[in-house]
C-alpha cells in the first residue's frame, strides 16, 4: 500500500512545474558559481605558491639566525569552495619566532585583495543550498496536507484502507525523493568540475567529507521539508499555508541570522580581563628588560649597550625592539643583526655579543612561554567567546546549524583554522629544538655569517595537513545530531496534529 | 474607477495574513536597525573626532619648520563619517579608514624624502572570528525584504482571480482593462508602502530624537531621494509580479516563477557577477607593485647618484631639491596607477552587476547615504586635492621669504621662518550632493528603464489574457 501512495505521490510531484524549475534553478546556480570558486580558488592557489617561493628565497638570503623572519603559510581548503567559512578571511601566513608564541591574532595574508572590492561577496555552494533548497522544500511542501483537503482527495484517499502515518510517510519520502534529485546532480555536476580542474587534488578523505556535507545537506532539507508540511498540516487553507512558509523561509534565512549578529553585541568581556592581562604581559617583558640590562651592566664592556661598539663594513648592525599591539595582546622583543662583514678592530668583541645572546635567548623564550600562558586564555575571553555565543544564538535558525556543520565537514570552522596555529605552535617548538641543538644563541652566526652561515637545510620544514576525516566528523556531529532531531521532533508533531485533523 | 478598484484591492490585502506580517516584519527590522545604529554611532564619531584632532595636533606640531611640514607631510587624512549609515552601510569595514599623507621614510643616505600620498593595503577584517552577515542597513531592508514581500503581494493578483472566477466577474463590468491594471498595481504599492512607511517614520523618529545624530535640511533631502528610489523599485516587483502572475494563469507556477527571477536577481547576481566582472580588470600583485615601485625609486636615485653622488662636495641645493621633488612625484604617481588599477577592478564588478536591479539599489543607496566605493573614490580626490592645496601652501610660504633659497625639502634651502599653526591647511572631508547625483544618474535611468520595460509587459500580457 505504501508503495502504491508513495508512486502517485511521486508521480504528482515530477511532473510539475516547480519540479523542472527547482533542477534547472539548482544546475545553474551551483554550476555557474562552481567555476567562478574554482577560478578563486587557483588564485589562491597561486599566491600560496608564491608565498613558498619567496620564503624558500628568503632562506637562501638568510645567513644568520636573526636576518630574517622565518615565515610559514597556509595552503586554501580545495573544500572552502563547499563552505568558504573562515578560510579567506583569517590569515594565512604567520611568523615562527621563538619569542612569540604564534596564534590565530598575529597572523597576516600574502597576496592582500583589493580593498575596494567588497570580500566576502564569494557565494559558495552551501549556500545557494542554504537559500535555493529550503525554498523548494518549502514550495513543495506548503500544499501537500492543505491542497489535498481543499480539493476534497484526502478524504477519497483516507477511504482506503490506509493509516494516516502511512499517507505522511508516503508524502515525506516521494518529495525528499523529488528534492534530493536537483540537490545530487547540482553536487555530481559540481563535483566533477572540481575533479576537472588541475589546481584541485581531492583525496579520499575528502571525499568523505564531501560525502559529510551531502548527509548534513539532506538533513537541512528535510526540516524545511516538515516545516511546510507541519504548516499545511495545521492550517486549512493552502493560502495561508503558503504565506506562513514564505514568511517563515524569509525569517529564518534572510532576517534572522543577519538581525541576531547585528543586534546581540558581543559581550563586553574585553575591558577588564584585557586590561589585566595587559598588565602582566608588560610586567613579564618589563622584567627581562631589566634583568637584561643587569647583565650588560655586570658585563666586562662598559656602557651597558648590546652593541658593544661592534663595527661592520657590510650587512646590518645591531637591532633591538619590541614588537607590541596591546589590541591583541602581543607582545615580544627582536634583536638581533646581519653582520656580513666584521670591522676587524671589532674582533675581540665579538665574544662579549656571543655572551648577551646566550643569555638573553633562553630568556625571551621563557618570556614568551609565560606570556602564552597568560595571552592565551585571555584572547579566549576577548575573541572566541563572542563568536562562540554568534555560533550559538545562530543555532535557533536551521540555517545557523547546516552552516556550522557544513563548516566543520570542510574544515573551515574555527577549529580547522586553529589547527593550522596549532601546528605553527609545534614548529616553533621544533625551530627552538632546533637552535639548543645547534647551540644557537651562544654562536657566532646568531648576528654575524662572516665565519659560514647557518645551515637552515636541517631545520625541519614546516608542513601543515588538515585534521583527519575522523576529527572532521566528531566536530560536525552535534550540529548533525540537532538536524536529525529537529527532523524527527518535527515528523512527530506533524503526525500528532494529523492523526488528529478533521478531514 | 481606477480608485474604485485600487480601494478594493487595499481592503483585500489589508485584511490578509500577509500584510500583518509583513507589518510586524518590517517594524521589526526597521526598529533594529535604528537602535544598532544609535548604539554604534557615538563610539564612531568619537572616533573619528579623536584621530582627526591627533593628526591636526601632530601637523601643528610640525610647523615648527617649513622643512618639516615639507618633508613630514600632512599626516594621516582621515574620511569622515556619514550620518546616514544605517540607510547602507556600503562594506565600512572593509574600506581603508584614511589616506596616509605621511613619510614613514628614514634617511636614505644624506637626504630625506619628501612625502607622498600611499593608501593603507592591509585587510582590516582579518581578527574577525565572528560568522559572516550581512548589515541590517536600509539598503537590505528594502532590496531583500521589500521586493520578497512585492512578490508575496502580487503573486497571485491575476491568477488568483483567475482561478476563483472573480476577474471575469471584474471585466463584465464597462471597465477599460488597462483601468483595472493600474487599480492593481496602485492597490499593490498602496497596500505595501503603509506598512514600510509606518516603519521608516517609526524609525527616523528613533533616530532623530537621540541626541548624537543631527540631521540636516540636506540629509533630509537624501533621505527623501533614498525613499524615490525605494518606491521606483518596489514598483519594478509589483510591475514584475503583475506580469509573472498574468502571463502564468496559476499561483503557484507564477510564485515559483517569480521565487526563482527573485533569488537569481537579487541574492546570487550582486555576488556572482561581481566576482566574474572583477577578473575582467586584475590589479598587479601586491608584491609586484611593491617591488616595481622600489625599482623605480632605486632607479631615480642612481640617476642622481650618477651625476653627482660620487662627487665628495655636497651638491647644490637646487639639484637636491629637484631630485627629491621628482622622487616624490614619481613614488606618488605610481602609487596612483596601482590605486587607480584597483579602482577600476572595482568599477568592473560593480558595472557587470547593473543587470539586477537589487544591486542598481544597493549602490544607488550607498551612493546617496554617503557610504561604500563612490563615497571612497569622493574621499580619495578630495585627499589630492588636499595635497595639492598643501604643497602650494609650502611652496608659497616658502617664496614669501626673501632670504629662502626656495631649495623644497633641504634643510638649509627653505625658509628658516616658523608658520602659525592656523596658516596650515587642514584637510576636511566633505560630501556633495550634486557629484553623488552625477553619479547616480546612470543607475537611476537604468531602474527607470526596468520598470518601463516590466510596466508595459504586464500591461499588454493582461490585455491579452484569456479568461
Amino acid at each position: 500500500m505504501l508503495k502504491t501512495l508513495i508512486r502517485r505521490e511521486l508521480l504528482d510531484n515530477l511532473m510539475t512545474f516547480r519540479f523542472a524549475a527547482a533542477v534547472f534553478i539548482m544546475l545553474l546556480l551551483v554550476v555557474a558559481n562552481t567555476a567562478v570558486l574554482i577560478k578563486d580558488h587557483e588564485r589562491r592557489l597561486e599566491s600560496y605558491n608564491t608565498a613558498l617561493k619567496n620564503y624558500h628565497e628568503n632562506t637562501q638570503e638568510r645567513k644568520t639566525y636573526t636576518s630574517m623572519p622565518l615565515d610559514v603559510a597556509r595552503p586554501p581548503n580545495p573544500l572552502s569552495i563547499f563552505n568558504v567559512g573562515l578560510d579567506k578571511r583569517l590569515g594565512n601566513e604567520i611568523w615562527i619566532f621563538h619569542g612569540l608564541v604564534p596564534t590565530l591574532w598575529d597572523a597576516r595574508m600574502h597576496g592582500i585583495t583589493n580593498p575596494l572590492l567588497k570580500l566576502f561577496a564569494s557565494i559558495d555552494i552551501v549556500f545557494i543550498f542554504e537559500v535555493v533548497l529550503s525554498l523548494m522544500a518549502l514550495i513543495f511542501a506548503y500544499d501537500a496536507l492543505a491542497g489535498e483537503r481543499e480539493r476534497g482527495t484526502l478524504r477519497l484517499v483516507l477511504t482506503h484502507p490506509v493509516s494516516r502515518g502511512q499517507i505522511l510517510l508516503a508524502k515525506y519520502i516521494s518529495a525528499m525523493i523529488c528534492l534530493l534529485v536537483p540537490l545530487l546532480i547540482s553536487l555530481i555536476l559540481a563535483v566533477i568540475l572540481l575533479t576537472t580542474s588541475t589546481s584541485i587534488s581531492l583525496s579520499a578523505g575528502d571525499f568523505f567529507r564531501i560525502g559529510g556535507i551531502i548527509l548534513s545537506s539532506v538533513a537541512y532539507l528535510s526540516v524545511f521539508y516538515l516545516v511546510g508540511m507541519l504548516i499545511s498540516a495545521a492550517t486549512r487553507r493552502t493560502g495561508t499555508a503558503l504565506m506562513l512558509a514564505m514568511f517563515v523561509w524569509g525569517f529564518w534565512v534572510l532576517v534572522y541570522p543577519n538581525v541576531i549578529l547585528a543586534t546581540i553585541a558581543s559581550p563586553d568581556t574585553s575591558q577588564a580581563s584585557a586590561e589585566s592581562a595587559k598588565n602582566q604581559i608588560q610586567q613579564i617583558w618589563e622584567e627581562l628588560d631589566r634583568e637584561r640590562k643587569k647583565f650588560l651592566a655586570n658585563d666586562a664592556v662598559p656602557g651597558g649597550s648590546p652593541r658593544f661598539g661592534i663595527r661592520i663594513e657590510s650587512g646590518f648592525n645591531y637591532y633591538e625592539y619590541p614588537i607590541i599591539d596591546s589590541s591583541v595582546l602581543k607582545h615580544t622583543l627582536v634583536s638581533g643583526a646581519n653582520i656580513l662583514k666584521l670591522h676587524s678592530e671589532s674582533e675581540p668583541m665579538v665574544p662579549h655579543a656571543q655572551n648577551y645572546y646566550r643569555y638573553l635567548g633562553p630568556q625571551i623564550i621563557d618570556a614568551a612561554e609565560r606570556t602564552w600562558l597568560i595571552r592565551k586564555p585571555a584572547l579566549e575571553t576577548i575573541f572566541v567567546q563572542p563568536a562562540r555565543l554568534d555560533r550559538i544564538l545562530l543555532r535557533f535558525s536551521p540555517v545557523g546549524i547546516y552552516d556550522a556543520a557544513t563548516q566543520a565537514w570542510a574544515g573551515t570552522d574555527l577549529s580547522g583554522l586553529k589547527d593550522f596555529f596549532t601546528a605553527a605552535r609545534k614548529h616553533r617548538r621544533v625551530m627552538i629544538d632546533f637552535y639548543y641543538d645547534k647551540k644557537a644563541f651562544g654562536s657566532r652566526q646568531w648576528f654575524a655569517a662572516d665565519k659560514g652561515a647557518v645551515e637552515w637545510e636541517s631545520l625541519p620544514q614546516f608542513s601543515f595537513q588538515r585534521s583527519s576525516t575522523q576529527t572532521n566528523a566528531a566536530r560536525a556531529l552535534p550540529d548533525l545530531l540537532l538536524l536529525l532531531m529537529m527532523n524527527i521532533f518535527l515528523f512527530m508533531f506533524i503526525f500528532l496534529i494529523f492523526i488528529r485533523s478533521e478531514v | 474607477m481606477i480608485w474604485h478598484i485600487t480601494k478594493r484591492e487595499i481592503y483585500d490585502n489589508l485584511n490578509s495574513l500577509r500584510f500583518a506580517l509583513t507589518a510586524v516584519l518590517l517594524l521589526a527590522l526597521l526598529l533594529i536597525n535604528a537602535i544598532v545604529y544609535l548604539r554604534g554611532h557615538p563610539n564612531r564619531t568619537q572616533a573619528y573626532h579623536d584621530a582627526t584632532a591627533e593628526a591636526v595636533k601632530k601637523l601643528e606640531e610640525r610647523s615648527t619648520s617649513l622643512y618639516r611640514l615639507a618633508t613630514e607631510g600632512p599626516g594621516l587624512l582621515y574620511k569622515a563619517h556619514s550620518s546616514l549609515r544605517f540607510c547602507a552601510e556600503g562594506d565600512e569595514v572593509f574600506l581603508p579608514t584614511h589616506v596616509n599623507g605621511e613619510n614613514y621614510f628614514s634617511d636614505i643616505a644624506k637626504v630625506r624624502p619628501l612625502w607622498r600620498l600611499s593608501h593603507p593595503q592591509e585587510t582590516p577584517n582579518i581578527y574577525n572570528i565572528r560568522p559572516d552577515f550581512t548589515t541590517m542597513d536600509w539598503a537590505f531592508i528594502v532590496s531583500y525584504v521589500l521586493s520578497f514581500v512585492a512578490i508575496l503581494f502580487t503573486f497571485d493578483s491575476v491568477s488568483g482571480e483567475l482561478e476563483r472566477g472573480t476577474l471575469r466577474l471584474i471585466l463584465a463590468n464597462p471597465i477599460p482593462r488597462h483601468t483595472v491594471m493600474v487599480g492593481k498595481f496602485l492597490g499593490a504599492f498602496i497596500s505595501i508602502n503603509i506598512p514600510f512607511v509606518i516603519a521608516v517614520l517609526m524609525n527616523l523618529l528613533l533616530i532623530s530624537i537621540s541626541d548624537s545624530v543631527q540631521l540636516n535640511a540636506e540629509l533630509w533631502g537624501r533621505l527623501g531621494i533614498l525613499y524615490g528610489i525605494t518606491i521606483l523599485y518596489t514598483c519594478i516587483f509589483i510591475a514584475l509580479g503583475l506580469l509573472v502572475s498574468a502571463a502564468v494563469r496559476e499561483s503557484g507556477v507564477s510564485l515559483v516563477v517569480l521565487l526563482l527571477i527573485w533569488v537569481s536577481f537579487v541574492v546570487f547576481m550582486p555576488n556572482t557577477l561581481a566576482s566574474i566582472g572583477s577578473r575582467t580588470s586584475v590589479p598587479m600583485a601586491y608584491m609586484e607593485f611593491w617591488s616595481e615601485r622600489n625599482r623605480l625609486d632605486r632607479e631615480t636615485r642612481k640617476a642622481y647618484e650618477d651625476k653627482y653622488g660620487d662627487s665628495q662636495s655636497t651638491p647644490p641645493v637646487h639639484v637636491i631639491a629637484e631630485y627629491l621633488t621628482v622622487d616624490a612625484e614619481q613614488n606618488e604617481r605610481f602609487t596612483e596607477k596601482y590605486l587607480n588599477q584597483q579602482i577600476t577592478q572595482g568599477k568592473r564588478a560593480r558595472a557587470i552587476t547593473r543587470i539586477s536591479p537589487a544591486a542598481i539599489v544597493q549602490h544607488l543607496f550607498e551612493s546617496f547615504a554617503g557610504t561604500g566605493l563612490e563615497r571612497h573614490l569622493q574621499f580619495i580626490e578630495n585627499t589630492k586635492r588636499y595635497a595639492r592645496e598643501y604643497r602650494d601652501f609650502v611652496i608659497d610660504a616658502d617664496r614669501a621669504d626673501p632670504m629662502s633659497l626656495h631649495a623644497i625639502g633641504v634643510p638649509e634651502g627653505m625658509s628658516q621662518k616658523r608658520v602659525s599653526p592656523e596658516a596650515i591647511p587642514k584637510f576636511k572631508d566633505t560630501l556633495s550632493l550634486n557629484r553623488d547625483f552625477n553619479a547616480a544618474v546612470m543607475d537611476l535611468f537604468l531602474l527607470v528603464l526596468f520598470l518601463v520595460v516590466l510596466l508595459a509587459g504586464a500591461f499588454l500580457a493582461f490585455v491579452r489574457i484569456d479568461i
